[in-house]
């Protein structure tokens, strides 16, 4: 798997997957602040799925970044280029 | 020990609050008041009021999911999360006892706010504040009653922080019974 574990805060708009749940994909749409147990940052994530998306607030630990160059090869890939 | 949501509603939001009730009394005590300057002012102090307890109540039902769902293994946690906020009242709907009752029941307890004899005015409060939230908001009717004032709005803040108080120590007390630990 090329994305890796982000060790730096997430900013609004990074990609994300979900750790134990890789087919949820998608992008941060919200900073919830230190609001989970021990003061871990939580994140809105829009998770894009078929046929609707959907919102989850997730800790900081359990989002992994996907890679810029993961997904331009991905966009490039499903636009047939 | 009250929850981060509830420091930061004390810390935070309740300061930005008392800083927009000084505009408005500003305006109020103008040499020469300018009646469209105080509307507009009322009508913006009655949304801020609105989003801020809004956004308290969302960070209060976050906070609780987080810490339940922090109970039960790794990799089960993000489905106990996403039931926690799929279809959530107050992400978009205004923080009526309605839209609590129907987010915070699913904290698995009844919530009946009213309970606390302390909360009957404030629960009239909160409905008039929501009701002209709307009308600022829409620019919609007046509704009948006592105008929009600094009064009102005065008594409506001190009114969502006694409810900010005593949703933070319900939800402190139930998240403690299912826990059987102090949830924060």
């Amino acid at each position: 798997m090329a994305a890796k574990k982000a060790a730096q805060a997430f900013k609004l708009g990074d990609r994300v997957t979900v750790e134990y749940f890789p087919h949820w994909r998608g992008k941060i749409v919200e900073l919830r602040g230190p609001l989970a147990p021990g003061g871990m940052q939580v994140y809105g994530v829009r998770i894009r799925q078929k046929p609707k998306s959907f919102y989850v607030e997730l800790r900081e630990d359990q989002l992994i970044l996907i890679p810029e160059g993961e997904r331009s090869s991905s966009r490039k890939k499903s636009d047939g280029s | 020990m009250p929850s981060a949501s509830l420091l930061q509603w004390r810390n935070d939001r309740m300061p930005r609050l008392h800083h927009v009730d000084l505009q408005c009394a500003a305006s109020l005590a103008a040499l020469a008041p300018n009646p469209q300057l105080i509307d507009e002012n009322l009508r913006g102090y009655v949304l801020l009021l609105s989003a801020h307890f809004q956004g308290f109540c969302r960070d209060l039902s976050t906070e609780a999911a987080q810490v339940i769902a922090s109970k039960v293994r790794r990799s089960l946690q993000p489905l106990i999360q996403s039931h926690f906020t799929a279809h959530r009242a107050i992400d978009r709907g205004n923080p009526t006892v309605e839209n609590l009752r129907k987010d915070f029941e699913r904290f698995g307890f009844t919530l009946n706010l009213a309970a606390d004899p302390a909360n009957v005015p404030r629960l009239q409060h909160l409905a008039a504040m929501n009701t002209w939230r709307n009308v600022a908001a829409h620019y919609g009717p007046i509704p009948p009653g006592a105008p929009l004032s600094l009064l009102s709005l005065q008594a409506w803040r001190n009114s969502c922080d006694g409810l900010a108080t005593s949703l933070d120590a319900l939800l402190y007390n139930e998240l403690r019974k299912l826990l059987r630990r102090a949830p924060w």
